[in-house]
């Protein structure tokens, strides 16, 4: 292996395991552009094909010479359970070692690969708002791989510096939303010079490109576009005339961070004209208040932490008196009593002061979220589960809570001990203090040993345990099945458990020596054995003063734990910061707003305001930008009328309703109540006109009176039960404990159906012209359905209604069917001139075997 | 907490190991902090070369230790590997024995987790907070009993502070523990207005309610704002208690060591070296108090699955009951309820069912019909009252016995991930026949694999439709003589229809069938219908009968033909 020279040696170190792979044909995809597909059986135990992965191969030297060369390719396409996958090479003249064995390279030929280290393109929860792709050809197989991964909607811009005119030969996957530029190669700068000058905030940045290249693009993205350092990922994979004329040798290692201090010759302060924001920086922008705060908080932390260490000192200038024999002992002690009452106290001000501004900073953050639910479109609380925003509101602040009266804190006590402990035993005798670190040593190297081989395993690891949640649910759901069937019922669930703990078990177990060492090399024991070793070395060779062996004693033993402790201590903040980055992403979030009303628009006076006629207007709507879901939708809802939308499921037409009761803006044209565009309405005069019931019910803590009369608080009894028994839900109120007055809860829970009918007896009472409807589909019981419906056919009277339906044969009686299709209307008409025309309807009634039961049960709702 | 552990813990023998030489380890450390004494006072005396011969035992002792502790990790790592494995079966088995009415949301998501999440905290369990506890707890008094050699003024003195240190401890936690439930609940309670109204937004906008209700949630949150900030205040004495005791102590032991000094007890290098023997023997305490903050997980993982553990068990007998032909089956006196505050689904419920006839159960939702059809099932046991089966109680029957009586059909059909023959999980019966019944080999003949077809993860390969008629196959199969069907309520297509009326028609083997149905298709060969409202019985007798009276039921189908009939914008 001596041919693999020192990095091979260094892998080694790190465990990382050969395996052989037999090449099973090439292909070439382009003129300069060769795929070598490849099998391994092993391979696929160590590695992982995720999107961007590489693998080490040892390529022979092209010269005949006795050494091997490591060259890093990414891997373009794998089928794991079979052990095959594919490699692109990039051709080029001179070859290089990777290129000129790819060339040669004949079905049965076998080559060496580990795959140690590598990288993983993931998509994050919250996705970007673009990806900005920066590379070349060398690049090319894992940026195919980034937009195979990146979803059909988010916008892909792809920047790919040309080395040679065949590069455009190369196959790239298509993307919906992908926009390639392809920039000749000029010098380092050309490439980074391209990329648009514009907004990117928000956007994520890929970047693999030649060294010098990157250095310039990287300048660009961060220092020109504002890039944050969490949203660019950046890598040089391989360098401009490197390696004796071998002229892409590509290689994963990036780049040191540090690059030469040359001054971007472009622009050498950030223009200041864009207001950039990222979401990834919102927690800092909601912070911002406590800035001061927090350092001064720092400050005096650091302050506590020192005087806290103080007794050590102290100790070791009192072991130095008695050992000279000095009296004044007791003013030792007196300052130690001073410090420990001084630190106390200070530590007490400080947590009762943090606790004050924390206080104050929640309530503030409390009432503008107060302020922010009121004024969202409905459509955001729709888009998210109450859990959502349950975390949102109540455990986000909490840690908020956290972050700032305690994570701050621990972090700096965290980094200001260990810190003021090295300054200190360095300054009493840099020797030993320099011994102290072989035990760190030892813990890192074990660490990162460690780190490194069980990489696959833990990307494995985290599939198990997504599996196993599944498999443990799945086990939960089925008991009653499991109960009655007996136990051969779960023998699958038995099967994966076992499994599964022996995946943990061999993932584990061949750690368990790496652990004890680094256990044991961080013992105090262990530091106290090293340093009395060397101490008394020191100290019987006559170049050490005894007494400097004293402050290693008192604080030497602990300092491994403490410096390891950096990491636990600064862990707090992170999840503080996430949670004050949701909080700020909410805050700014944008909100409905009154447009002022249009001086042209028909002056409608109070007698027409009740007619309810609805027009849309070449209404469109998207959630993405350029993804649209409603297009060019014009319609007029006749006062007194019953329109139906029908269309298979994600037609848009829950959102064409949503549109209505302004859930959402309309994207383009506009939608008018009774000649009056939707958003020059305030809220309360808009739901005057639109009312709206749902499958989803939304009761208000309270009576049953409250609920009912919410829209109308000094609605009399008589109107109240009026609306209640024309909603078909008197009866059973009056078999509630407390009749009207009964707060709902868990002693007084009322059915599926039964909160629907509560519901459409509050419409009913807010007697509201124009209705947007969910024709309900999942009941309990078909007499549960009954009383919905009829209260539905009260409720509907003599109103202007939009009715989403989700079965066909409910709507066949309204005045006029419109049928959606991806987004726009196909065709308008009753159900006799539909079913005649012989459209989208009739297949539609076809197909639903003009009875049965739904369309779609569960909506696109989103 | 100990308890759990030690349940889960079978290896005895090696549990004691683990222990002795921990201790042993605990005692060597205590040995290698004294023998500091004799060193550094020789590297203070006039000839620091009579150092060497300690340090040599300096290093013998801590070599030894390392010795020892190599053997208590390795052991460690052995439990925590039994711990895992013990672990995660004790609760799949657990949970295959605890009564369902113990699995609401919260338990379900506990039990899930304990099953699917604490399996890496269980391997380091002993090494990281067991082992690290023991030691911390011991090594204070191993070395003040070590202390006894030198000075039994300090030795005194440092057994004194044990208790009062680790009771510091104690309090420290438990104030900051208190004081952090306090917040929680301020904060939740702060919190759960916001939460409201974000939930009641649709309601709120709607009603032009949102002003009104905004200014009172903020008027609220302020009144509640003065409270929390008093309660935060509580958060301090806990975080700085401990503290200040451990500097204290360090401060008195320092103190007595050069009093004793200055009496001439002690030499000078004595006295330094017993400095540094005290902040030796303070150091488990600190490490006590950093080891609380990162082993939450693991002490998590541990409450999660004691949790499950001692959730109450369904109860079974010993008596042994015969599991063929057909069951007469009577409830007396049955009541029922989910949980011991909530009101009772069933009281005084009396319902016999002969044998070898088909009932129907009919009733409006939250009726309490799903709950017979349970309790007939063994799935709840009765809160009080019997079930008889052929006049056995079955509370007195063994759990397989008690097993045995019974086949079902589910509401929502319940596949686990495997082929279709072993869902079936039968190698007896006529397979034919059942699926032919079920309609099952109409979707065998249309699956590539056929019989060996995987139906995925809980059954998703196949529709709901198909789902149901493996069930309904599966339960035809199991030769038990009492057969229930819960009917699904969502509409189903003919081949469904046909496999659930297949499956409570007359069967070959003339056992005793109740069916909860909702539609009149599915009842029309049941010899008897009960009809239940509110936990009672209402009407009870044939479908013709029923249907001629004008009754509940009468008027129950009437109003399901009219919501079937239902169309909106015609006037009704």
């Amino acid at each position: 292996m001596a041919k693999r020279g020192f990095q091979g040696a260094v892998m080694r170190g790190f465990g990382a395991r050969d395996h052989e792979a037999t090449v099973t044909g090439t292909e070439r995809l382009a003129p300069n552009f060769l795929r070598v597909h490849l099998s391994s059986p092993t391979l696929f135990g160590d590695a992982e094909a995720a999107p961007t992965a590489w693998l080490r191969f040892w390529f022979p030297d092209p010269d005949g010479k006795d050494v091997e060369h490591q060259r890093a390719y990414t891997i373009s396409a794998a089928d794991e359970a079979a052990g095959t996958f594919a490699v692109d090479v990039v051709l080029h003249e001179p070859a290089g070692p990777a290129c000129a064995w790819a060339v040669a390279a004949r079905p049965g030929d076998r080559i060496a690969l580990t795959s140690l280290g590598s990288s993983k393109f993931e998509l994050p929860e919250e996705l970007p708002a673009g990806y900005l792709l920066v590379g070349d050809s060398a690049s090319i197989p894992a940026i195919s791989a980034i937009l195979r991964t990146v979803p059909p909607e988010v916008p892909v811009e792809l920047y790919l510096e040309e080395h040679d005119e065949d590069d455009w030969a190369i196959p790239v996957p298509g993307h919906p939303r992908l926009r390639t530029h392809w920039v000749p190669r000029r010098g380092p700068q050309s490439l980074a010079a391209a990329i648009e000058d514009r907004d990117w905030s928000d956007w994520y940045a890929w970047a693999a490109t030649e060294s010098g290249t990157l250095k310039h693009v990287r300048t660009r993205l961060r220092d020109e576009f504002g890039f944050p350092k969490t949203e660019l990922h950046q890598q040089a994979y391989w360098m401009y005339g490197r390696a004796m004329g071998k002229l892409r040798a590509q290689s994963e290692e990036p780049e040191p961070e540090e690059a030469p201090a040359a001054a971007p010759p472009e622009a050498p302060e950030p223009p200041r004209d864009r207001q950039v924001a990222w979401r990834s920086q919102a927690g800092g922008r909601l912070l911002a208040p406590l800035r001061s705060a927090l350092i001064a908080a720092g400050v005096v932390q650091g302050l506590v932490t020192l005087v806290q260490l103080a007794p050590f000192f102290l100790l070791v200038e009192l072991a130095r008196r008695v050992i000279a024999g000095e009296e004044r002992l007791w003013a030792l002690g007196a300052w130690a009593v001073g410090l420990m009452g001084a630190g106390a106290l200070l530590s007490s001000l400080m947590l009762l002061w943090l606790h004050a501004v924390d206080a104050r900073f929640e309530q503030d953050v409390r009432r503008r979220m107060l302020d922010k639910l009121a004024r969202l479109p409905l459509g955001w609380f729709d888009a998210r589960t109450s859990g959502q925003v349950k975390q949102l509101v109540q455990d986000d602040t909490l840690a908020l809570h956290y972050l700032v009266t305690h994570a701050v804190p621990d972090a700096v006590a965290a980094v200001v001990a260990p810190v003021a402990v090295l300054v200190y035993l360095f300054a009493v005798d840099w020797r030993i203090a320099l011994v102290l670190f072989v035990p760190i040593l030892v813990y890192v190297l074990s660490m990162s040993v460690m780190a490194v081989q069980s990489r696959a395993k833990t990307s494995q690891a985290l599939r198990w345990a997504e599996r196993m949640n599944g498999e443990a649910g799945g086990y939960l759901e089925g008991q009653p099945v499991i109960r009655v069937f007996g136990g051969a019922a779960s023998s699958t669930f038995r099967a994966r458990l076992g499994e599964y703990i022996a995946f943990l078990n061999a993932w584990q177990r061949p750690f368990t020596r790496q652990k004890t060492i680094m256990d044991l090399a961080t013992r105090p024991a262990t530091f106290l054995l090293l340093i009395v070793a060397f101490g008394t070395l020191l100290v019987t060779t006559g170049s050490m003063d005894p007494v400097a062996l004293l402050p290693f004693l008192l604080l030497g033993t602990t300092f491994g734990a403490r410096l390891l402790g950096i990491g636990y201590g600064l862990s707090g903040l992170r999840s503080g910061l996430l949670a004050a980055r949701r909080l700020q992403v909410t805050l700014e979030e944008r909100e409905l707003e009154t447009a002022p009303r249009a001086q042209n628009g028909t002056e409608v006076s109070k007698g027409e305001v009740s007619a309810g006629t609805v027009e849309f207007d070449r209404v469109g709507f998207s959630y993405r930008p350029n993804v649209p879901v409603l297009q060019d939708i014009t319609l007029t809802l006749e006062p007194g009328t019953v329109t139906a939308l029908v269309g298979p499921s994600g037609s848009g037409k829950s959102t064409l309703a949503a549109l209505l009761a302004r859930f959402h803006d309309v994207g383009a044209g506009a939608i008018r109540i009774n000649g009056r565009d939707l958003r020059e309405l305030t809220p309360d005069e808009l739901y005057t006109q639109v009312g709206f019931v749902f499958q989803q019910v939304h009761l208000v803590h309270g009576t049953v009176r409250d609920n009912i009369a919410l829209a109308v608080p000094d609605a009399t009894d008589e109107q109240v039960e009026r609306a209640a028994r024309d909603a078909q839900i008197h009866e059973r109120i009056t078999r509630l404990p407390n009749g009207y007055g009964t707060v709902l809860g868990p002693d007084a829970a009322l059915s599926g159906g039964e909160r629907q009918r509560l519901t459409i007896a509050r419409a009913m009472l807010a007697e509201t012209p124009v209705l947007v409807l969910d024709e309900a589909t999942a009941f309990a019981d078909p007499e549960s359905e009954y009383h919905v419906q009829r209260a539905l056919s009260r409720l509907t009277a003599g109103r202007t209604v939009l009715v989403i339906a989700h079965r066909l044969r409910t709507v066949t009686g309204a005045d006029r069917i419109v049928v959606l299709d991806r987004g726009r209307i196909a065709e308008t008409g009753t159900h006799t001139e539909l079913l005649a025309g012989g459209g989208d309807y009739r297949r539609l009634w076809d197909a639903d075997g003009s009875s049965a039961p739904a369309l779609a049960t569960t909506e696109e709702h989103r | 907490m100990i308890r759990t552990l030690l349940t889960l813990l079978p290896q005895r023998g090696r549990v004691t190991a683990h222990l002795g030489l921990t201790l042993l380890s605990v005692a060597l450390r205590a040995v290698s902090a004294v023998l500091l004494v004799p060193l550094v006072a020789a590297l203070f005396g006039p000839d620091p070369e009579r150092a060497w011969p300690w340090m040599a035992l300096l290093a013998a002792a801590i070599a030894a230790g390392w010795a020892v502790d190599w053997a208590v990790t390795a052991i460690g790592f052995d439990l925590g590997f039994a711990l895992l494995d013990t672990g995660q079966h004790q609760v799949a088995d657990q949970v295959a024995r605890t009564r369902l009415t113990w699995f609401d949301a919260a338990n379900t998501a506990t039990a899930r987790q304990a099953i699917a999440s604490t399996g890496p905290d269980l391997v380091g369990l002993v090494i990281y907070l067991v082992t690290p506890l023991l030691s911390a707890v011991a090594l204070p008094v191993a070395i003040a009993l070590a202390l006894l050699a030198v000075s039994w003024q300090l030795a005194l003195a440092a057994l004194v502070g044990i208790p009062v240190l680790l009771g510091a401890y104690w309090a420290s936690g438990r104030i900051g523990r208190a004081a952090d439930r306090a917040a929680a609940r301020a904060n939740s309670a702060l919190t759960e207005r916001l939460v409201e109204f974000a939930r009641t937004q649709h309601a709120l906008r709607a009603a032009r309610r949102v002003d009104p209700e905004r200014s009172e949630v903020g008027a609220a949150l302020d009144r509640q704002h003065g409270a929390t900030v008093r309660l935060l205040t509580m958060q301090v004495p806990g975080q700085i208690l401990f503290s200040v005791a451990s500097q204290l102590a360090l401060l008195l032991l320092a103190g007595t060591t050069v009093a004793l000094a200055a009496n001439g007890d002690l030499t000078a290098p004595e006295a330094v070296a017993l400095i540094v023997v005290i902040v030796r023997y303070l150091e488990p305490f600190t490490a006590l108090a950093e080891l609380s903050g990162g082993v939450e997980s693991t002490v998590g993982a541990l409450r999660r699955i004691r949790t499950v553990l001692q959730a109450p068990r369904t109860g079974s007998g010993t008596a042994r009951a015969a599991a063929t032909g057909s069951a007469r089956v009577e409830l007396r006196g049955v009541g029922f309820r989910y949980a011991p505050a909530d009101p009772p689904v069933l009281d005084g419920f009396d319902l016999t069912l002969e044998a070898g006839t088909a009932t129907a159960i009919v009733g409006p939702s939250g009726s309490g019909k799903s709950t017979v059809l349970a309790l007939l099932a063994g799935l709840h046991e009765p809160t009080s009252g019997r079930i008889l089966v052929n006049g056995e109680d079955t509370a007195e029957l063994t759990a397989d016995d008690r097993r045995s009586l019974v086949s079902m059909v589910f509401q929502h059909p319940y596949l686990f991930d495997g082929t279709i023959r072993e869902n079936l999980l039968t190698d007896a019966g006529d397979v034919d026949e059942a699926a032919r019944l079920a309609r099952v080999d109409t979707i065998v003949r249309r699956l590539p694999d056929g019989w060996d077809t995987r139906v995925g993860e809980a059954g998703t390969a196949l529709s709901g439709g198909e789902r149901q008629r493996v069930s309904i196959a599966r339960a035809l199969l199991k030769p038990a003589p009492l057969l229930l069907v819960d009917e699904a309520t969502s509409a189903l297509d003919t081949e469904n229809e046909a496999a659930v009326a297949a499956a409570v028609a007359a069967d070959r083997l003339g056992r005793t069938r109740v069916i909860v149905a909702h539609r009149l298709a599915s009842i029309r060969h049941v010899d008897r219908v009960v009809f239940i409202e509110e936990g009672r019985i209402v009407e009870d007798g044939p479908v013709d009968e029923l249907l001629d009276a004008g009754g509940r039921f009468a008027e129950f189908w009437r109003r399901q033909d009219a919501a079937a009939d239902w169309r909106l914008g015609t006037k009704t």
